[in-house]
């Protein structure tokens, strides 16, 4: 079976660290969830915590236009 | 109380209204009725239209609107009895003339091309028709029967077409007859000329045709019995024909259309009287207002009107139409749609199972301030839609958590951390309560101290104080179980302190609190007692804003009033005013739904605003100030305490705690003062950013707390930004910061309401 599609992908490109486990984050498999829907994402993760990095153009662009439109679903 | 999740995956309805209700309701909106001049006619020409055309000076499409309506247009504008302009609202204003229909008719008839090009290609039908003798009514019929695809014949005893026209319309001019001869001759029917129509012609000629109608004339030659009044038809000679009483060129007209009805209903082999519809003259309930209307005479006609002299006419017309409501409601002007219509809309968005609901943000940013019910001549009442949509919403699990979950919280606050009850020090049971409201002690804490303090020493049997929210929030959100609990708080707290009297300072907590005790303004108070001794004397001009929340509470609007005139202010009244004020845009949450919204009603109400603002109402007060008007709360001027530049969202939460506090040291209770965990800083910029998105000074305290307890951090290479996060609720915030030895600064802050998780 086909990998399940992203919807979106950032890739950290070396420009993030991790500052509690001093490692460069890498471009990892999230899921965005909101009124039990499910969108999985490539985002910038850290390797050893898991810390999750949501950059802010993409908090108030595409993700703030999809609360929007799902809140009137 | 928690604000849980909802999910688009539930799928509930409950219907908002019974069928009946809703009709209801609808109905009571006529901004769709008819103008009084369209209602008058039987032919429905709609007046309004025609006259708009003409002063645009299009008397193309105003013709055009004509030979719609009518065959022989040029006829009927030439002798119509025009009951129209008998029902021209113009005639109700003294000195006034109403608007002369058939002279604009004559006019576009005069001055508008004709219809050029021969219109869709029509197949004959199979049916044939016959017209025998010559009347305006069958002369109309025969066109028709044309108009309709019947193949047609039009027997008549005169010679020519010519002379048929003299015979039918004796009254018109030489001009207009040679045109419509000329009419007469190029329409597609048959014109068979010089018969002699004795009983035995029409009678045998009568049976070569599926369709057949005759003139009075014939009738009589028929023998016939006259025909059904609705269906124009004799049932025994099968020939239609105008009654006895249809007298005039427009009755005939109207004959000639009832009578094309019933030929079709006749040619599809159905009953003529059966689902006709509405037919003729009706009656419009429509509502115009005439009170701007200057007293005009009507352009006299001299022949037919030149072109600019039909524009001056036409002009006069003040097209009729009902637009109260939305004239005074920048909702409704956003939005663009009439009462009835969001009604239906509203409806069915609620009704929606899965999809798109199009009408949330105009169920969610109404101000439910009731002004449509005022302007509306007929009392049409959208906030009491809008609150029930919002209710169903809530019930259903469809209300959008986003728009109202800040201002609900707020509420919490204000009855939670911010709420105080406390008599007035030396009294157990007081015989006064003073309640500011969450906005006066958020925005105005100084102004509310000196009331309070100012109330304690000339009111007798102790005043005591009660810092809260009413609860109006939670009623506006449509979560009437958390209204009814901070009732339950406020009913407690007030049996508390005596079941004392309330002494308000917003018209809206009064109607809030209604029921759980005897609420005085602030207002009738200082009226009573007269004003403190420091309140200014000649307070000057002042634009007064009356309160949405005293709509229909004549007696604050004038206790305000009479207590402004001894401040000495010299009162303006705004175009809306009393209880036709608009909102000011805090009302219904409108902020909170849809800033665009609100900030249209907060422009509309401070429309051509000049000087200082007078609101009775914090709401308002702190609107106005934030829209660049300068404005103040009628307690502001009365205890020269001036609020000052509006506080954002985090200070009036501080505001509120720090009056809070200075209330309890009154009391002789001191609460210690938290200290804070580290030292943080906010830049300009992080600031704008928390008053925009709506973040919190404690919700960064919260995140940067999270952060000093697991050291989870992004750090920005490139940037030195250290960037971390924390959910709080149903939201996550972001905080970008450095740190140092002092402490934290925070440069910018963002949140989503998503969860986030690896896979």
């Amino acid at each position: 079976m086909d990998e399940q599609k992203s919807y979106y992908v950032i890739d950290p490109e070396g420009k993030l660290s991790c500052h509690k486990c001093g490692v460069p984050l890498v471009r990892s498999n999230a899921v965005f969830g909101y009124l039990d829907n499910a969108f999985p994402v490539e985002l910038p993760v850290c390797p050893k915590c898991g810390f999750v990095y949501v950059p802010e153009d993409l908090a108030m662009g595409k993700v703030l236009s999809v609360e929007k439109v799902l809140e009137d679903k | 109380m928690d604000f849980t999740e909802r999910s688009t995956r539930a799928y509930r309805t409950k219907q908002l209204y019974t069928k009946e209700e809703l009709l209801a309701r609808e109905s009571l909106c006529v901004h769709e009725q008819p103008a009084f001049c369209a209602a008058a006619c039987p032919l429905r020409i709609d007046g309004r239209e025609l006259a708009r055309e003409v002063a645009e000076g299009d008397f193309t499409a105003a013709r055009a609107r004509l030979e719609r309506a009518a065959p022989f247009a040029r006829i009927l504008a030439a002798l119509c009895e025009a009951p129209c302009a008998a029902k021209c609202r113009l005639n109700e204003v003294p000195g006034c003339e109403g608007v002369s229909l058939p002279a604009l008719e004559r006019a576009a008839m005069r001055h508008g091309c004709p219809r050029t090009g021969r219109g869709l290609l029509r197949f004959k039908k199979k049916k044939t028709a016959a017209v025998f003798g010559a009347e305006l009514f069958t002369l109309v019929l025969a066109a028709e029967f044309a108009g309709k695809s019947y193949p047609t014949t039009f027997y008549a005893a005169e010679g020519s077409a010519a002379e048929l026209i003299a015979a039918c319309a004796p009254g018109l001019g030489a001009e207009d007859a040679a045109l419509a001869a000329e009419e007469l001759e190029a329409l597609d029917l048959k014109l068979v000329l010089g018969c002699a129509l004795t009983r035995e012609f029409v009678s045998a000629e009568r049976e070569k045709y599926d369709l057949a109608a005759v003139s009075r004339g014939c009738l009589a030659a028929l023998d016939a019995w006259e025909p059904d009044a609705v269906t124009l038809y004799c049932e025994g000679a099968r020939v239609l024909a105008r009654p006895l009483d249809g007298e005039g060129a427009l009755r005939a007209f109207y004959d000639a259309r009832r009578a094309g009805v019933s030929a079709d209903r006749l040619a599809q082999g159905m009953d003529p009287a059966g689902s006709r519809g509405e037919e003729g003259p009706v009656t419009s309930t429509l509502y115009t207002d005439l009170s701007a209307v200057k007293a005009t005479k009507r352009v006299p006609e001299n022949g037919v009107y030149p072109p600019e002299e039909a524009q001056r006419e036409a002009q006069r017309c003040i097209q009729c139409e009902c637009v109260e409501c939305i004239k005074g409601c920048a909702w409704m002007q956003h939005y663009g749609k009439f009462p009835r219509i969001l009604t239906r809309e509203i409806y069915n968005n609620v009704g929606i199972i899965m999809g798109d609901h199009m009408m949330n943000g105009a169920i969610n940013s109404c101000a439910l301030c009731k002004q449509c019910a005022v302007t509306c001549p007929n009392g049409y009442d959208m906030a009491e839609i809008c609150l029930s949509a919002r209710r169903n919403m809530v019930a259903t699990g469809k209300m959008s958590l986003a728009v109202h979950e800040f201002a609900l919280y707020d509420q919490l606050f204000s009855n939670g951390e911010a709420f105080l009850a406390r008599p007035q020090p030396g009294f157990e049971k007081c015989e006064y309560v003073f309640f500011p409201g969450c906005q006066a002690a958020a925005c105005a804490p100084e102004a509310v101290w000196r009331t309070y303090t100012d109330l304690c020493e000339r009111l007798p049997g102790g005043v005591g104080i009660i810092l809260g929210c009413c609860g109006v929030m939670s009623h506006w959100a449509g979560r009437e179980e958390l209204f009814e609990e901070t009732r339950e708080q406020l009913r407690a707290a007030l049996e508390n302190l005596g079941g004392a009297r309330i002494i308000t300072a917003c018209p809206t907590c009064t109607s809030t609190l209604a029921g759980l005790g005897e609420c005085i303004g602030i207002w009738d108070i200082l009226l009573d007692i007269g004003l403190p001794p420091d309140a200014p004397r000649a307070a000057g001009p002042v634009t007064l804003h009356d309160a949405c929340g005293a709509r229909g509470d004549a007696h604050t609007q004038s206790a305000v009033r009479a207590l402004a005139a001894r401040l000495g202010c010299e009162i303006a009244e705004p175009e809306y005013s009393g209880d036709r004020a608009p909102c000011c845009g805090y009302g219904g949450l409108a902020g909170y739904a849809k800033p665009e919204v609100a900030r249209e009603m907060t422009d509309f109400a401070l429309a051509e605003a000049e000087g200082l603002q007078l609101t009775y109402c914090m709401g308002c007060r702190d609107r106005y100030e934030r829209a660049g008007a300068e404005s103040a709360h009628i307690l502001e001027l009365v205890y020269g305490a001036p609020a000052g530049a509006p506080p954002g969202l985090s200070e009036k939460r501080r505001n509120r705690l720090e009056l809070r506090r200075r209330f309890l040291r009154l009391a002789g209770e001191e609460e210690p003062m938290e200290k804070p965990e580290f030292a943080l800083t906010l830049t300009d910029e992080a600031r704008a950013l928390m008053e925009q998105r709506m973040v919190l000074d404690t919700d960064v305290i919260a995140v940067m707390r999270a952060y000093r307890e697991s050291g989870e951090a992004v750090l920005e290479n490139d940037t030195g930004l250290l960037v971390t996060r924390r959910r709080i609720g149903n939201v996550t915030f972001w905080v970008k910061f450095t740190e140092d030895a002092e402490g934290y600064t925070v440069r910018r802050v963002y949140s989503h309401r998503m969860t986030i998780e690896t896979r």
